[in-house]
């Protein structure tokens, strides 16, 4: 066999490869939607679940994701704007923002179920939240911090250096720069930052599995120390029951709509990203 | 003017105070809370073999899952992301290329909870058929789970490693005569190999804290297969032990500290592996 079409060869096997590989994506969605989908009635969505989630809607749990997701941006965004702010405006020494950088990181790559162990330590039994809402919030705060911080800081560092140069040359206090300059121009970055952060708390179950979920019992939280159902939790014990088929079909539809919201959210932040950075760059 | 920038200057340093000590009180809490288990039972945790919750804890059949199970999955990933970087970075074109980007984006965040339904439904029933076992929650059904959900990762960070070679090194094995085939792999692979080093580290550090998909078909039985290499057997990995037991051992204080130097070991070894890959990711010797 002579090189070329050896490598001919190769070049078409690598091919088959990548479009198999690009069409995992397809295959995923394919799937959870023909499983999905049976379970989907008219009011899927807004009723609520029955006979231990065999049967009826998934409502609450929504609703419960729901409150999850923007309580935990919510507590995430200040800090996060907070400490980029402080890292790219105010700190000048090397190694503190080689400190910071190493922090992220390590934040970054933290197995999610330690978040859960750990926050479930530190907020609910030492600062008394319990098995909570606002522990679970709490908990994927402190896991999406990173994940803002990124969306921040790039916007910031591609700012054009003139921008700052002009306010210094005004005379604008280092506030007043980041007041009128920074947070104008580099909001396409937060708001980006907050739809990925609500997307990758929407998608997490170990984190928050144990320390603010209930699988029954309760609907709507009424106070601070109340768990709440999620889809995330409602789609672990009905999976856990495989042999179980209506268990699994309602698994199936729960699957659908948390990979929906997903991606909305994904998509979202890239559209937003693309648009609101050509704004800010007319 | 001048107190209230001075004011706002602090405001901002005490935000990112609270932002390090989400990644410090990280390591303290599970230094300090694992500190009554290593006094009941010193180093020989690490090496027990037997967990029964109120009498004696044994970490072995944990670590070693983790480890197996982690390294099954890389074997797994690492030819066919290798071979699809290539492709993608050296054959596709530009449009095409980014979108292969924005599918591997949204590939990486599908929740863990939905991979763990596929698990169940699909792999671990497959391959007790293929392999005719009793139970298809195997070391060998996560692994290729877990090789599925880090496949993203490993192949978007490889690709961007291999990008990163400058465009004068293709255009002068070109020149040279070489065809495509033999720039990309005589030339941009071994240039590109600390980068790929990195990706994958990264890759095998998000396969080691999975924990739903894992925990919903590795079978969750504390103990080491017999024999050791038996990949179709039924084990356990850490976070899926931290997955299962963390909500009755709440307020169990012995149960509670074993579990959290667990989880001591499984940061401790996540961040190793984070941190090389980081340096490798980092290296560049383009000049």
């Amino acid at each position: 066999m002579s090189p070329a079409i050896f490598e001919k060869g190769m070049v078409f096997f690598l091919s088959i490869l990548t479009l198999l590989v690009s069409s995992l994506l397809l295959i995923i969605l394919a799937t959870v939607f023909a499983k999905g989908f049976p379970a989907l009635h008219s009011s899927f969505l807004i009723e609520s679940s029955q006979d231990f989630g065999r049967a009826g809607g998934i409502f609450y749990q929504l609703v419960g994701t729901i409150i999850l997701m923007t309580g935990a941006v919510l507590i995430s965004l200040p800090v996060a704007l907070g400490s980029v702010i402080y890292q790219t405006q105010y700190l000048k020494s090397a190694t503190g923002k080689e400190i910071c950088r190493q922090s992220a990181q390590v934040l970054n790559a933290t197995p999610t179920i330690l978040f859960g162990l750990v926050g479930y330590l530190f907020f609910g039994v030492y600062l008394e939240t319990g098995v909570s809402w606002v522990t679970g919030a709490l908990i994927l705060a402190v896991m999406i911090l990173p994940t803002l911080q990124v969306s921040i800081r790039e916007a910031i560092e591609a700012l054009p250096d003139q921008y700052q140069d002009t306010g210094m040359a005004l005379g604008l206090s280092q506030w007043s720069q980041i007041k009128t300059i920074i947070i104008p121009q580099c909001y396409y970055g937060i708001i980006t930052g907050v739809f990925l952060g609500l997307a990758r708390a929407a998608g997490e179950t170990a984190a928050i599995m144990f320390a603010a979920t209930t699988f029954s019992g309760i609907r709507l939280p009424e106070s601070f120390s109340d768990p709440v159902p999620t889809l995330q939790t409602h789609m672990l014990v009905l999976t856990q029951e495989a042999a179980n088929p209506e268990a699994l079909a309602q698994a199936w539809g729960a699957g659908l709509v948390l990979l929906s919201l997903v991606f909305f959210l994904t998509v979202m932040a890239w559209i937003l990203r693309s648009r609101l950075k050509m704004e800010a760059e007319l | 003017m001048k107190n209230e920038s001075h004011g706002m200057r602090w405001i901002f340093a005490g935000l990112n105070l609270i932002f390090l000590c989400c990644a410090g009180g990280l390591f303290f809490l599970l230094i300090f809370e694992s500190y009554p288990i290593f006094k009941l039972h010193g180093f020989d945790f690490w090496l027990g073999q037997d967990w029964w919750v109120g009498e004696t804890y044994g970490a072995l059949p944990m670590l070693y899952g983790s480890t197996l199970v982690t390294a099954l999955a890389c074997f797994l990933v690492l030819p066919l992301a290798l071979a699809v970087a290539i492709f993608t970075s050296e054959f596709l074109t530009s449009t095409r290329r980014r979108y292969m980007k924005a599918v591997l984006e949204l590939l990486a965040g599908v929740p863990g909870i939905v991979y763990g339904l596929l698990g169940v439904s699909f792999l671990s029933l497959w391959i007790k058929d293929v392999f005719g076992l009793l139970d298809g929650n195997t070391l060998a059904t996560a692994s290729c789970l877990l090789a599925i959900m880090i496949l993203p990762t490993v192949l978007t960070l490889s690709e961007d490693a291999m990008r990163a070679v400058p465009a004068e090194y293709r255009d002068n094995a070109l020149a040279l005569g070489l065809s495509k085939w033999q720039t990309a792999t005589a030339v941009v692979v071994p240039q590109a190999l600390p980068g790929i080093m990195g990706a994958v580290l990264l890759g095998i550090g998000r396969a080691m804290g999975e924990t739903i998909a894992v925990m919903l078909v590795v079978g969750s039985l504390d103990r080491i297969p017999d024999p050791w290499f038996n990949i179709f057997a039924s084990a356990q990995t850490i976070p899926s032990k931290l997955g299962r037991e963390a909500a009755e051992a709440i307020g169990e204080e012995t149960h509670w500290s074993a579990l959290m130097a667990l989880g001591l070991a499984l940061f401790t070894m996540v961040l190793l592996i984070n941190f090389i890959g980081n340096r490798f990711l980092k290296r560049r010797n383009f000049s």
